[in-house]
């Protein structure tokens, strides 16, 4: 059975990184592969004291699953909680190697990416589809 | 006037409205009703435990804001940083505007949730005023 893929954005509110990765989830997951992929919520996927809280869904599915994380920064936030909690995430996407490549694509701030910041995500968002046509097809 | 900030953190969810509600009222209260007073910190660095951004909240004030019943970021800041001023629910305010259904969409956000995000902004910043008065108070 093909197994749908994860996608774990860092969603880090202090700098547009993290508001790109957002934006990226929601691409691959609305529009783009809507029927392969899941959306982990992050802050619940690292919620603390599981027992009482909730959350244990989201790492286990991390666990039983090809897990894709996407960062807003260096600090690795998503892959570091998944790597701790559900074994190696299958891909990691570093949203600065985006901003570094594409620098006519510069978002206006972390509270509105504009039309350059939207496109980057587009970009980003296609590349992560590929990846998860290759985990959930076996490509 | 003290020198103490407000740190505000909102749960950012991604899978529902209600996590952006929480994202874009805290942009609106950093940046516009309690600039200068109120700051960010990316809640999974928070969660992640590095160490200075867990000095800077335990020495300043924090209000959680949450979109769902988990409380991520209420539960995940009491864990990292063993406490919480004041916290939100964004319930509440489409709770108190049953006219203002927020749209489902995240990315864009719609006009509905940006006018609820704002309310609730105004909100949040006199709790912001309420908790640096009640800390000169102290002093």
């Amino acid at each position: 059975m093909k197994k749908k893929v994860g996608i774990i954005a860092c969603s880090g509110e202090d700098l547009v990184g993290g508001t790109i990765s957002r934006a990226v989830a929601r691409i691959v997951f609305e529009k783009l592969r809507p029927k392969n992929t899941i959306i982990l919520c992050q802050p619940l996927f690292m919620a603390g004291g599981l027992e009482r809280y909730g959350g244990q869904e989201e790492r286990d599915f991390a666990k039983n699953h090809p897990t894709i994380t996407i960062e807003g920064c260096s600090e690795e936030c998503a892959r570091i909680a998944v790597n701790k909690y559900s074994g190696t995430p299958s891909a990691t996407i570093y949203i600065e190697d985006y901003l570094a490549k594409y620098p006519e694509l510069t978002p206006n701030s972390r509270e509105d990416l504009g039309k350059n910041g939207l496109k980057l995500a587009e970009i980003i968002a296609e590349d992560i589809a590929k990846k998860v046509d290759e985990f959930y097809y076996g490509k | 006037m003290s020198e103490k900030k407000v740190y505000v953190i909102p749960c950012s969810g991604i899978g529902k409205v209600f996590g952006t509600i929480s994202r874009e009222t805290a942009y609106i209260v950093v940046n516009e009703l309690a600039k200068d007073k109120a700051n960010l910190e990316c809640l999974p660095l928070i969660v992640k435990g590095k160490k200075e951004v867990i000095d800077k909240l335990k020495a300043n004030k924090i209000i959680s804001i949450d979109g769902c019943p988990l409380k991520c970021s209420y539960n995940d800041i009491m864990e990292a940083v063993g406490k919480v001023d004041a916290q939100f629910m964004t319930i509440d305010i489409v709770k108190e505007n049953r006219d203002l259904k927020p749209e489902t969409s995240i990315i864009p956000v719609g006009e509905n949730t940006k006018i609820l995000s704002r309310k609730f902004a105004e909100k949040v910043a006199l709790k912001v005023e309420e908790l640096l008065e009640r800390k000169e108070e102290h002093n």
